[in-house]
């Protein structure tokens, strides 16, 4: 008998024996199959059948017009570029805010404005942009005084992208970085190396798999993110989620929208295989149990720390002057053109507003528990458990997330609008979209801790005879419980925030604060939306913090400390 | 191994409340409540459904659609339709709804009464308004480059407007489908000649939005120097207290009619009936002037607002032939992306 047949007959045998997790396996197969196979089925039988019969007439009459050409590669060269900025930017502020021996005082300012992008609709940095860079720009010039600046374009859209972005890479690449024990590096340095030395030999290599998540993360995002390409990339620089979106709700052509991020998919699946295969071939364990003696973070050279530090404030001070120049349109009369005083759009959002707070605030609730749960488990199950179908469990939760929102909200649109499940209308369909389109942060999360949390801690557990869910309850869930949180974070923060799929699945009975505000731009209302996003960071922001302070609570020792992935 | 099940039932606690939060928010459709989707701008709307729901007791649950989305979105709602009524929008976009059946024939009581263009012969649409274009232009912009505000579609062809133009894009927007029209109107219905203004007028274009007013703030605030749009967001921009001046070509331009319609499979067919035949009368459109919107009533009997009469005076307005309109708007809207937008 070959070991691999046998592995596969023992993986079978396990699954069986182990009613909890069968039972968990299939539950969340039926919920993958339902709510991200069912829909993206029904979408490429429109992309691939005509009138009964297979073509691919709609994909090469897409592949032949070379401006859909053209903003395919564009496509791939903005996510590829806001994901090595993002993750880059990402990186340099986790290792200030870990690595740097920073005060609490610096490391709560830099959280602070680093979570502004994350805890706001994507194009409110789009917005301010336009103001402060356009012809006639606060800052190109009112105060550089250079006329004529075009703000449309790669530059302004990678800009806005990377902003909005950095902030994933940074909490997923932080608690890592807080994960690496200052022992290994102490004995590096105890063995004579320089400090850029234990840099590039222990610390950046034991940070790869979070990179790669990272980047993985960003690339995705920006592939997906249609609004800020649509409000800054212009004519000159299409892509295509915004190409596709114009297609569907301008032209009415779903045919040509699906084909169009049919295209897309490719290379997101592509790039996820790519990272897969070579994060999984580094091992990462640093916490082993045996704890070492207690010793201060040595990787930074004194001087290093004022530059490191002032490049990170400038990076936050630009974030912040976004957000002030946000508020201060929510709270004058007409920027630009009257700018006395006035708290008449805030009384707007409050009596008009008001079932879109409601609505968004209802659908927010309760996805966060699910998001935050169904993530962890996915995220543990494949981390963890052998059983049949596991990669594929993985590659399936991440479909969603790849997807350009504009298809999964149209693909929502068609599965759930006739029978046999009429979800239209319901809020239900707005919460299972933002559930299986944001988790896989959580479980991404999942997989990258439970990849620094040695094995042989749960084999100890179960040597000393706990079950598995025992061991799972008592010592896999406190050392992951920080991913729980921050999966749970995520998916709130993006139910307040996002809007590229569900501002096709919004309805007469339940709306949302995003579409809300890109309504009201394009009613030249800018103060209620800007009114409506000072809100949402406010709620967010709030709910965040009230996280966090749970989550100070329920810290187990041992576990890694992750309690500021939510900014507390 | 039973412990991992019972912690995963008390896990799903919160699961199943989620569940339950989502369905117990059943559609809330009261016995006296009409759904529409909304094309008008929310502060436009709104008003007009108070005083309606004054008027009749009747509450309307809306929500706003630009009218790209707003039509893909009754068309894939089709069998099972959540609103009663499409209220506004340009009457392309109901021309293009009739072929794909999603309205039901109504004629209210002011149908006889309306102008030709004003309805649609069986019924699928009524107007309630109609909504010209202007030129608007930065008053700072103008005097900066030397320029008088822009009086022919020529005008805009100085290279003082090099990529200072917004308008829109007409793959999402009604009002960049009406002036596509104008400009063939103009040009005598000859596309070449139509084409080959619009292809010269590219290179001073600095952006196509996704909505029809979408560069009238740009505009006011002097990011962009001018643009085309409909009166009824230029003027809106102007009493905001943006620097801009609103100006018509010499040449002409069109106007589109607003619209309302009655969507087949309403859930609640009398009660948007009684919408439509509310805002195809007087009752609804001299309540225009009131809320200082600045649409042209439909109904011959309202007078058009003293202000706004004063704006049009003079001016050389003229209607899109809508049957002519619908044949050929995919066709043109098209040629406009291959050849103008995108050009090769």
């Amino acid at each position: 008998m070959t070991s691999i047949a046998a592995a596969r007959i023992d993986g079978w045998r396990r699954t069986f024996r182990d009613p909890a997790l069968f039972t968990t396996v299939i539950v969340l197969w039926a919920l993958l199959a339902l709510f991200i196979l069912f829909p993206l089925a029904k979408l490429l039988a429109r992309t691939f059948l005509d009138g009964g019969q297979v073509t691919l007439a709609n994909l090469a009459a897409i592949l032949r017009d070379v401006n859909h050409r053209q903003a395919f590669w564009n496509s791939l060269l903005l996510a590829a570029l806001v994901g090595l900025c993002g993750t880059w930017l990402g990186f340099v502020y986790a290792f200030a805010a870990v690595r740097a021996n920073l005060s609490r005082a610096w490391i709560t300012v830099l959280d602070a404005a680093s979570l502004l992008p994350l805890i706001s609709p994507p194009f409110t940095t789009a917005i301010a942009m336009i103001y402060s860079f356009g012809p006639r720009g606060l800052i190109t010039y009112h105060l550089l005084g250079i006329k004529g600046f075009t703000v449309y374009g790669l530059h302004s859209t990678l800009f806005s992208e990377t902003l909005t972005y950095f902030p994933i890479a940074y909490l997923t690449l932080k608690p890592i970085l807080a994960g690496i024990d200052p022992n290994v590096e102490d004995m590096a340095f105890s063995l004579g190396s320089s400090r850029w030395r234990v840099f590039r030999t222990v610390t950046l290599p034991l940070t790869v798999p979070g990179l790669a998540n990272a980047f993985l993360l960003l690339f995705a995002a920006s592939l997906a993110d249609f609004a800020t390409p649509l409000i800054l990339a212009g004519n000159s620089f299409p892509v295509l989620p915004t190409q596709a979106y114009l297609q569907i709700t301008g032209l009415f052509d779903l045919k040509g929208g699906a084909v169009l991020s049919f295209v897309l998919l490719v290379p997101a699946l592509v790039v996820y295989l790519l990272q897969r295969y070579w994060v999984s071939r580094k091992h990462y364990v640093t916490i082993t149990g045996k704890v070492g003696a207690q010793t201060t973070i040595k990787s930074l050279a004194p001087w290093a720390r004022a530059p490191l530090l002032g490049a990170c404030l400038l990076l936050a001070g630009v974030i912040l002057y976004f957000y002030v120049l946000l508020f201060y349109a929510s709270a004058v009369v007409a920027l630009g053109a009257n700018h006395a005083w006035t708290w008449r759009h805030y009384q707007v959002i409050f009596t008009e507003g008001l079932k879109a707070i409601r609505d968004t605030l209802v659908i927010a609730g309760a996805g966060m528990p699910l998001g935050g749960l169904y993530g962890i488990l996915l995220g543990y199950l494949v981390a963890r458990k052998i059983f049949p179908g596991r990669q594929a469990m993985e590659i399936v939760s991440m479909i969603n997330y790849a997807l350009p929102g504009t298809i999964v909200g149209i693909a929502y649109l068609i599965a759930f609008n006739d029978p046999p499940i009429v979800l239209t209308g319901t809020a239900l369909i707005i919460v299972a979209c933002y559930v299986f389109r944001y988790s896989p942060t959580g479980i991404r999360a999942t997989v990258a801790l439970l990849q620094q949390i040695d094995p042989s801690i749960e084999e100890a557990s179960q040597g000393l005879g706990a079950g598995s869910g025992t061991t799972f309850r008592r010592i896999t869930l406190p050392l992951i419980l920080p991913a729980f949180f921050a999966g749970l974070g995520v998916v709130f923060i993006r139910s307040m925030t996002a809007i590229s799929a569900t501002i096709f699945l919004v309805s007469i009975n339940w709306t949302l604060i995003t579409v809300r505000i890109l309504e009201n731009m394009t009613e030249l209302s800018l103060g209620p939306a800007a009114a409506f996003s000072v809100l949402v960071v406010v709620i967010v922001f709030a709910v965040i913090v009230a996280i966090s302070g749970l989550l100070r609570r329920f810290r187990t020792p041992g576990a890694v400390d992750m309690t500021s992935i939510l900014g507390g | 191994m039973p412990r991992f099940g019972s912690w995963l039932s008390r896990l799903s606690v919160p699961m199943v409340l989620g569940c339950t939060l989502g369905w117990a928010a059943a559609p809330a459709g009261a016995a006296d409540t009409v759904n529409a989707y909304s094309i008008w701008p929310e502060n436009w709307a709104r008003p007009m459904f108070q005083e309606f729901e004054k008027a009749t007791g009747i509450k309307v649950n809306f929500v706003r659609f630009s009218s790209g989305e707003a039509l893909a979105r009754v068309i894939h709602e089709k069998n099972n339709p959540q609103v009663d009524v499409l209220f506004g929008g340009p009457v392309e976009t109901h021309a293009a709804g009739i072929k794909e059946g999603i309205f039901e024939p109504y004629k209210p009581p002011s149908f006889n009464v309306l102008p030709a263009r004003f309805r649609h012969s069986e019924g699928q649409w009524v107007a309630i308004a109609d909504d010209p274009l202007v030129f608007m232009s930065n008053i700072k912009f103008l005097k900066e480059h030397n320029l008088k505000p822009p009086a022919s579609w020529g005008d805009l062809l100085d290279p003082a407007y090099k990529n200072m133009i917004q308008m829109a894009d007409a793959r999402t927007s009604g009002t960049a489908v009406t002036r596509i029209f104008s400009v063939l109107e103009t040009y005598g219905r000859d596309e070449e000649k139509a084409f080959d203004y619009m292809k010269k007028l590219r290179p001073n274009v600095q952006l196509y939005t996704k909505s029809g007013g979408g560069g009238t703030l740009p505009v006011g605030l002097g990011q962009a120097g001018a643009g085309i749009f409909f009166i009824v967001d230029a003027l809106d921009t102007k009493a905001k207290g943006y620097d801009v001046t609103i100006s018509f070509p010499k040449e002409g331009i069109g106007t589109s009619a607003e619209a309302i319609a009655l969507l087949k499979g309403a859930k609640n067919p009398e009660l948007g009936k009684k919408l439509i035949d509310w805002a195809a009368s007087p009752a609804m459109q001299s309540l225009y002037a009131k809320y200082k919107i600045n649409f042209v009533p439909a109904h011959p009997d309202v007078k058009v607002e003293a202000s706004l009469a004063e704006v049009l005076k003079g001016a050389k307005i003229f209607p899109i032939d809508d049957a002519f309109a619908g044949a050929n708007r995919k066709r043109i809207v098209e040629r406009w992306i291959n050849e103008v937008l995108n050009p090769k």
